[in-house]
């Protein structure tokens, strides 16, 4: 009699959970690829949360042009106002209601590790991650795919060019209080004892805080000559603003989150010109350094078509034409690419497959490789490692500095 | 020495925004007795107000700004008419639950209708340029903060000393059943208690946002305007003004001399210091209850 | 209600047959939950327990003894960080670490309670708010604690059971809760809880009357603490990764903001408050998914607001029914469920 209960009610269950999928793979119809997503539309990160809303432009404009395969993308995002527990809970939802095929990007680094062993225990491909962090490979996951070069890149690069191109011999950092900012200050003081050099200042910048003046005070003592912002682009327009009226001008540097030059002029009344930042994509450095390029500029050619055809299709008339909403697009083009190629009959690890032989795949962003699973190698999940550093011109275009820059994987130290 | 002088000033500089926000919670503590969370809000939106004034509307800053501090005086009246007079039997718990319901209604509006993009406010004065004493530097937008502080805080005294309204406002503040029995109608008086509040606050807002803007810029210096309202005593107009000084003060010393990770917080630390010593705050009689 | 006539039956688990009967059906209904609904379903439901834990202790300190805490994400933060690294670090089964991460809490609560004597209304508010933001800072600093790069939570064992689902460690919660529940309930009962309301209705005549006001105010700030020690134990096992800034202020805010809306001194009150507002906290983001509603709001953004800040209608809508809540019933749900009830009793008069 119990076990004929318990049988009843698990069959129910599965019944309930699982009657979505009327295709052999969760997610996928005849006519419909369901992908999931999260972001902040609201809270204190909700800049971030035009990443999703480029991602559902960009699949709209992919389903206006025949979908993939005579499939549709139907983009299922929500708000998870940059809290985890939240985040969980549509995450869950989503799958368990819908049934997603796969998820894409994601913003914050602390919402993706609240469901990664989810993901990744469901078998559930997830690609392109939107934060820089380290977590994501280490150890590396079969079915988590990222593309986002890591923050310790950008303190690489931007340190070693300071060093040897522009002979800075003081070089601080402004670090916000979490991954993304620790990361900066691990690449920055890498580099810097490579060259036998000590850090000038590391001067930590509270999440909440408004008040910058103490900041650009330690900067002046210390007399830093080149100073790292890895803060969050209202940090760096009052770092820049208080230093500016304390008559100190280093050469600011910063990383991609807050490259998107026209946004940075207009919110630091023009300060920004001469900032070098490093970034991951939506230019075209290789043969062009020392050009100056605009965010619409026609020698970008990919990102041109993308202005016309999706952004001004496809997004909503407040959005703004920046590089949030650009990488949106750009964190999600492997993962497109990688339905493609898996062809009509789509299944999870047919994806994974096609994205394991992904090899100098070329969007938005830098050139983007996988390798095939092996727990021991982080390189085999990492995407892209290469950024190039650009300085912001007085109108807010970028002077492109250097050509693609490989950047090295530090190990998470124990 | 040059450095501590520095710091000093940096301290009154940022105390000065902090003094606008607790002479706000202070004048509504006093009128309604709730610690206003909605403070920054009765803030926020006003400023945002100027800045569609300016953008969509093409006023002029100035006109964009005595617009924006009319609307705030109207915004506090019709909070406190609207909402927190018809609470029923309230309890402070109660009210603290209202006002902050209330900042999430407002903080909500403006999201809504301004998105979360980044930006910065016109301002006639750059808010880069700044003033030197031999070697201490202050930004003219600071002084200008100072100054704001300083003529609000005194002009405030003197409305209550002087003019029949304030004097009313301080009766009421002191017994409301005698004062409604002199014939003075305290639920009138409450609302524009409220809307000076707000007022004061947006003086506030609007001097941070030509350094930036966004929906949460509030947040920071109304927690600090209520640890400086508190130091002060909660009820003392003075004391506010001080309370902030001290709060803008010592974060910078704090900040400079020991431990920058822990500047933001080192307010608070003083605030229980203070407390332990003088459980009513520095400035308002410790008040003993009859049993 | 029902006039009580000795000492006994005001301080009985179960005022009537009646109350029992409803007891064993929420029991029973609790035990069948995770078998009727998905697994999304008992997620929230795992969450929503959590936050019960939190508010019911919160309720403690609030609603019986008087005080007001808006740091209570401290608390919640200590029980976190301390029952994964007594995990991890020392090797305690999860239990006993989760048991020593709540006593840890009480520590700490037990301290903050020390200056906490003196103080009282907003002044308490903004030195128990300072508290919970220094915690996290903190926290932030300790690199064993992963400073704030987070750490992981390492697998939850019991007794040789490896707890990986949803629906495993739904019953844990459970239990856990319905223990803390009735153990909050009949605290509220003993001369414990005579004692915290005597401090909360007039705590100086409560002192002439001998009720040792250090030894209760102290006691009531560790035992809310140790409750939301416990709590946050098991939250760090539903994030499996936790860092400092995940207990910011806003959380603080929220567990007041339940305890509140839900109704104080009571101990169905919080649990209808953080049910109801935890729910709404996790579902409102879906309110454009409405039909009709949905459409229309999103009509209305394109015309007079924008478009891409429309989740922001979340905030409006939590923060309205905070607002009628509290303006309508200052007892919050619970004294909207007396109400109805007595409605309902008396009827048709």
């Amino acid at each position: 009699m119990k076990n004929t209960l318990w049988t009843v009610l698990l069959g129910a269950l599965l019944v309930l959970g699982f009657a979505s999928a009327g295709y052999s793979e969760v997610g996928v119809t005849d006519t419909e690829i369901h992908i999931g997503q999260w972001s902040p539309q609201t809270g204190p990160a909700a800049p971030w949360g035009a990443v999703a809303r480029g991602t559902d432009a960009y699949f709209k404009w992919i389903n206006a042009n025949g979908g993939i395969h005579g499939r549709k993308l139907v983009h299922h995002y929500f708000d998870d106002a940059y809290n985890p527990a939240k985040t969980i809970a549509g995450v869950k939802q989503l799958q368990e209601q819908t049934g997603m095929f796969a998820w894409a990007s994601g913003v914050g680094t602390a919402c993706g590790l609240a469901v990664r062993d989810y993901l990744m225990e469901n078998k559930i491909p997830w690609v392109g991650p939107s934060s820089g962090s380290r977590h994501w490979v280490t150890p590396p996951q079969k079915y988590l795919f990222n593309v986002y070069p890591l923050y310790l890149g950008d303190a690489q690069v931007l340190t070693e060019y300071a060093i040897t191109k522009m002979g800075k011999t003081k070089i601080a950092v402004v670090y916000q209080e979490d991954d993304y900012g620790k990361q900066g200050l691990e690449g920055t003081e890498y580099v810097l004892k490579k060259h036998g050099m000590e850090l000038a200042a590391g001067v930590p910048v509270s999440l909440s805080d408004t008040d910058m003046r103490p900041h650009a005070m330690r900067l002046r003592q210390a007399d830093a000559d080149a100073v790292l912002l890895f803060v969050t682009p209202g940090h760096v327009a009052r770092v820049l603003g208080t230093a500016k009226a304390m008559n100190y001008e280093p050469q600011w540097m910063s990383t991609t989150t807050c490259g998107d030059f026209p946004l940075m002029i207009a919110i630091t009344k023009g300060l920004y010109e001469g900032v070098i930042t490093a970034s991951f994509g939506l230019a075209q450095p290789t043969g062009n350094v020392g050009g100056v390029e605009h965010i619409n500029d026609p020698r970008l050619e990919r990102l041109a078509k993308f202005k016309t055809e999706i952004f001004d299709e496809f997004a909503a008339p407040d959005e703004r034409w920046g590089y949030t909403f650009n990488a949106g697009i750009g964190f999600v083009e492997p993962l497109v690419e990688g339905i493609r190629r898996a062809g009509r009959d789509l299944t999870r690890e047919k994806l994974v497959k096609e994205l394991e032989k992904m090899k100098d795949f070329k969007g938005l962003l830098g050139r983007i490789s996988y390798g095939p699973y092996d727990p021991e190698d982080p390189l085999c999940r990492i995407g892209q490692q290469e950024i190039f550093l650009q300085q912001c011109t007085a109108d807010g275009g970028s002077k492109i500095l250097t050509d693609w820059q490989t950047t090295e994987f530090i190990p998470m130290s124990e | 020495m040059i450095d501590f002088l520095q710091m000093v000033t940096s301290g009154i500089a940022v105390g000065s925004s902090y003094a606008l926000m607790a002479l706000g919670m202070v004048l509504i503590y006093k009128a309604s007795e709730v610690p206003n969370f909605v403070q920054g809000e009765m803030a926020l939106l006003p400023v945002f107000i100027a800045y569609m004034l300016i953008y969509t509307y093409g006023q002029s800053v100035f006109m964009a700004f005595f617009g924006a501090l009319i609307f705030a005086m109207l915004l506090g009246c019709f909070l406190e008419f609207a909402v927190v007079r018809r609470a029923k039997n309230p309890n402070i718990l109660g009210l603290i639950i209202i006002t902050i319901g209330l900042e999430m209604v407002l903080l909500g509006f403006v999201s809504w209708k301004f998105g979360a993009d980044q930006r910065v406010m016109p301002f006639p004065i750059s808010s880069y340029s700044s003033f030197m004493f031999g070697n201490v530097y202050i930004s003219t937008l600071d002084l200008l903060t100072l100054v704001a502080a300083l003529v609000i805080m005194i002009s405030l005294f003197l409305f209550f000393r002087f003019s029949k309204l304030g004097v009313a406002m301080k009766a009421t503040q002191q017994n409301e059943t005698a004062a409604r029995l002199m014939g003075i109608r305290t639920n009138r008086v409450k609302m524009i208690t409220w809307g000076i509040s707000a007022t004061v606050g947006t003086v506030a807002g609007l001097l941070l946002a030509p350094v930036f803007m966004e929906p949460y810029m509030m947040w920071d210096p109304l927690l600090k305007g209520f640890a400086a309202a508190v130091i002060g005593g909660m009820t003392s107009l003075p004391g506010a003004v001080f309370g902030a000084y001290i709060v803008g003060i010592v974060e910078h010393l704090f900040g400079g001399y020991v431990s920058m990770e822990y500047k933001a917080v080192v307010a608070f630390a003083v605030i229980v210091i203070v407390l332990c010593i003088k459980p009513s705050g520095l400035f308002a009689r410790h008040y003993v209850k009859k049993v | 209600m029902d006039m009580k006539r000795n000492y006994y039956e005001d301080i009985r688990l179960f005022s009537s047959g009646v109350t029992f009967f409803w007891f064993v059906l929420l029991m029973a209904f609790l035990f069948f939950y995770p078998f009727i609904f998905k697994n999304y379903y008992v997620y929230m439901a795992n969450y929503i327990a959590i936050n019960i834990i939190v508010v019911v202790g919160l309720n403690l300190l609030v609603g019986y003894t008087g005080q007001i805490s808006l740091g209570h994400a401290g608390f919640y933060a200590i029980g976190a960080y301390a029952t994964i690294t007594l995990m991890t670090v020392a090797h305690f089964p999860f239990l006993l670490a989760l048991v020593c991460a709540g006593l840890i809490a009480a520590v700490f609560g037990f301290l903050l309670g020390l200056p906490a004597l003196r103080l009282e209304g907003p002044y308490l508010a903004i030195a128990t708010l300072g508290f919970g933001l220094t915690i996290t800072t903190v926290i932030g600093r300790i690199e064993m604690l992963g400073g704030r790069q987070g750490l992981h939570a390492p697998d939850l064992i019991i007794m040789g059971h490896q707890l990986g689902t949803d629906r495993q460690f739904y019953y844990l919660v459970v239990i856990i809760t319905v223990l803390l529940v009735v153990f909050a309930r009949n605290i509220t009962k003993t001369k414990v809880g005579r004692a915290f309301i005597a401090i909360r209705d007039a705590h100086i005549a409560a002192e002439t009357m001998g009720v040792n006001l250090v030894l209760y105010k102290t006691m009531a700030f560790a035992l809310s603490a140790f409750y939301a020690g416990v709590a946050g134990g098991l939250y760090a096992f539903v994030l499996r990764f936790i860092e400092p800034e995940l207990f910011n202020l806003f959380l603080s805010v929220f567990f007041l903001t339940m305890a509140v809306a839900g109704g104080l001194g009571s101990v169905m009150g919080p649990i209808a408050g953080a049910i109801v507002l935890s729910f709404l906290d996790l579902q409102l983001r879906n309110i454009l998914s409405i039909p009709y509603i949905g459409d229309w709001l999103r009509h209305l953004s394109a015309s007079y607001f924008s478009l891409t800040g429309v989740s922001n209608i979340q905030f409006i809508v939590f923060g309205s029914i905070l607002i009628a809540i509290m303006l309508f019933e200052p007892l919050g749900l619970y004294g909207l469920w007396i109400r109805m009830k007595k409605y309902w009793r008396t009827w048709p008069f």
